[in-house]
């Protein structure tokens, strides 16, 4: 297990030394003078080049690549092209919003979905079945800024019972404070895209765990497990979601991608100031810092939940020996 | 009293093609401490008989008419809570596919553990001295209990099943082909003990297998079942001696038997669609003795004896035909 743990360890690592490499290239690749933006060409020549000099742009690309390692190692990806603010820092602030919006909503969908998927197998043959799985199929082919455009017409315009977008009232906090988190206002705002995103992510889970309860259902342990004695509740729960659990335990790395996918979309049409919605921000202004530190930062959390997921999986099930 | 009653018991189950009859006017005594081998072609209802006194039906079953009386109680009419309450505290069973009956993701001694705190509030120090007795008194090194399934052998799991079967002292044990995954020797083994901790705790036992031999060793009665019928039952003696129905006849050619240079003799045919099942008899298809009758008229059980009773509109003239019934010859017969 130890021998494991250490072996995978050092292939995260591994990984993320070539995530992080092909980043550095891959923006030095991209077509346009990624330069242009900072460095006006409007510019006379003399002016550019000392900019260039300052930046080390001047340099050879090896050596480039030997200062962005050092960089990294302390986090700093370089000051923003366009706020000139360090590009770390923004994407902190930004983190913290998407987590509170994404967090509690994937968690959210993946109980209700879990539960819920094996409570209508449970009682399966019935029309609540159907139309779930009917409704969870329609919502899951739909795409999800459509489905967030709906809500904000249906919910924000017609109704009106929620803001069309934002993390608080434009104006409230002008600038960034931890308060803002405390207040319903936020609530208000969280609201809506946590609903839209909880709902889309939810059916996948309950879709999968209907499918797996259904053929746990026929196992011979549930037999046992009822043949014991023992109530349908602890049947259910104790035996046969129990297991169904495994499935959607290997399906964890899956998620982490739907996550920041969902995020990016729920953020720009809800004009949530989140990561992804900075992401957005950043390759249209083609702030390359940030782009390069949040890229980064969604590397790294895609390769733990990974390794997370591993190790979850081998608690879950026994059978499973790490060697 | 007799620890289960079976009373005219009708199952069927739902299916895509309607409605099939898997168990038809099912009645059998068990006294106490009285062991019953049920034997019968795969098919019959045998397991189905099974889950129906242990109440755990598939959904598309049902219990159509009847009484499943447990210590004079009906259960079918008591309702699922207290049918729940009997199972394993007053009959266990062990199931037919036993190799997968223990959840993979659950050590062993919580699994017998569950069955025991599931009917009796037990401190857990108890719960797992009660497990480790019953563990050694299966065989298997109570040392091992906290394992998990699949590192345990396949006649290791059967005894843990058989373990957890007797963990609350049941009065009735069912056992569906308890060995049939196993070997020879392990299966010797089991019954060997089955056969002991009978003699030691006097639990009465409901024992289903293909093989005849197994039932003549360890049981004092037969039930022959066809069709969903109960078409024989009695003592073992009488039933090996003295069978009144054909297809018991037929059965006993099917065994081959030690010391015996004859060939074992199958009965032709298949056995009946249980969505369609024959007009008459069950078995006047394949019956080599059916006379016009059987294809008309739906027999009764008759007895013969106290304790002897066969489902055969020929059962009185059974002793005429029996000789017949042991050659070849007979059963190659023109049949469909
Ligand atoms: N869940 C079910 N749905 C529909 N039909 C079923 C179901 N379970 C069993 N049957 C049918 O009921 C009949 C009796 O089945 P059962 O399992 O009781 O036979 P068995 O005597 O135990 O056979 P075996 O010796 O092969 O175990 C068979 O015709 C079978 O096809
Ligand atoms: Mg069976």
């Amino acid at each position: 297990m130890t021998a494991y743990v250490l072996r995978r360890l050092a292939y995260m690592a591994i990984t993320l030394f070539a995530m992080i490499t092909l980043m550095f290239f891959m923006f030095r690749l991209l077509p346009g003078d990624p330069t242009a933006t900072v460095i006006s060409p409007a510019l006379d020549e003399g002016a550019r080049e000392a900019m260039r000099r300052r930046f080390g742009l001047d340099q050879p690309l090896l050596t480039q690549y030997l200062a962005y390692l050092r960089n990294l190692t302390v986090l700093d990806f370089g000051l923003s092209f366009r706020t000139s603010a360090p590009a770390w820092e923004m994407i902190e602030l930004r983190l913290v919003n998407t987590l509170l919006l994404i967090l509690p909503s994937m968690i959210a969908a993946y109980a209700i979905g879990a539960f819920g998927g094996a409570l209508i197998a449970w009682h399966r043959g019935g029309k609540a079945e159907a139309s779930v799985v009917l409704f969870a199929t329609a919502m899951q082919s739909a795409p999800l800024f459509w489905l967030s455009m709906l809500a904000i017409l249906v919910f924000s315009i017609l109704l009106g019972w929620f803001p069309t977008g934002h993390i608080v009232t434009p104006g409230r906090f002008p600038g960034p404070s931890w308060r803002m988190y405390l207040t319903a206002d936020f609530l208000h705002h969280l609201a809506l895209p946590f609903l839209v995103n909880t709902l889309y992510q939810l059916c996948f889970p309950l879709l999968l765990m209907r499918s797996t309860m259904l053929s746990t259902i026929g196992e011979d342990y549930v037999e046992l497990a009822r043949m014991k004695g023992l109530t349908e509740r602890r049947v259910l729960y104790g035996h046969a979601m129990r297991n169904s659990l495994l499935p959607l335990a290997t399906t964890l790395p899956m998620i982490l991608g739907w996550a920041v996918a969902g995020s990016v979309v729920i953020e720009t049409v809800f004009s949530w100031p989140g990561l992804g919605l900075l992401m957005i921000e950043a390759i249209s202004g083609s702030d390359y810092p940030v782009v390069q530190g949040a890229f980064l930062l969604i590397a790294v959390l895609t390769i733990l939940g990974t390794f997370v997921a591993d190790l979850l999986y081998g608690l879950l099930d026994p059978r499973i020996t790490y060697r | 009293m007799a620890i289960l009653d079976i009373e005219g018991l009708d199952l069927r189950y739902r299916t895509d093609r309607g409605p099939a009859e898997a168990l038809s006017e099912v009645s059998l005594r068990v006294e106490r401490g009285e062991a019953i081998g049920i034997v019968g072609e795969s098919g019959c209802g045998k397991s189905t008989l099974l889950k129906a006194v242990m109440g755990v039906m598939p959904p598309n079953a049902a219990i159509t008419a009847g009484a499943i009386r447990f210590e004079g109680r009906d259960l079918v009419a008591a309702g699922p809570e207290a049918w729940r309450r009997i199972r394993w505290k007053g009959v266990a069973m062990i199931a037919q596919s036993a190799l997968n009956a223990l959840n993979p993701v659950k050590r062993v001694d919580a699994q017998i553990a569950e069955a025991i705190t599931t009917h009796e509030s037990r401190t857990r120090a108890e719960v797992e001295a009660r497990t480790r007795e019953l563990l050694a008194l299966v065989g298997v090194d109570p040392g091992r209990a906290r394992d998990y399934p699949h590192q345990f052998s396949g006649g290791m799991r059967q005894r843990v099943l058989i373990a957890m079967a007797l963990a609350l002292r049941p009065p009735l044990l069912l056992a569906d082909e308890p060995t049939t995954a196993l070997d020879v020797i392990v299966q010797d083994q089991i019954f060997r003990r089955i056969g002991a901790l009978r003699g030691e705790l006097g639990f009465a036992m409901v024992l289903v297998t293909h093989d005849l031999a197994l039932v003549i060793e360890n049981c004092d009665r037969i039930a022959v079942m066809y069709g969903g019928l109960v078409v024989e039952e009695g003592p073992v003696a009488a039933i090996a001696t003295a069978s009144c129905h054909p297809y018991t006849l037929g059965l006993y050619n099917a065994l081959s038997r030690l010391g015996q240079r004859r060939q074992p003799v199958s009965i032709p045919g298949r056995p009946p669609d249980p969505l369609a099942p024959p007009a008459g008899c069950r078995f006047a298809p394949r019956c080599p003795f059916a006379i016009e009758r059987c294809h008309r008229e739906r027999p009764v059980m008759q007895a013969l004896s106290a304790r002897h009773a066969a489902r055969c509109l020929r059962a009185a003239e059974m002793n005429d035909l029996r000789p017949a019934a042991a050659l070849p010859e007979t059963w190659e017969g023109p049949q469909p």
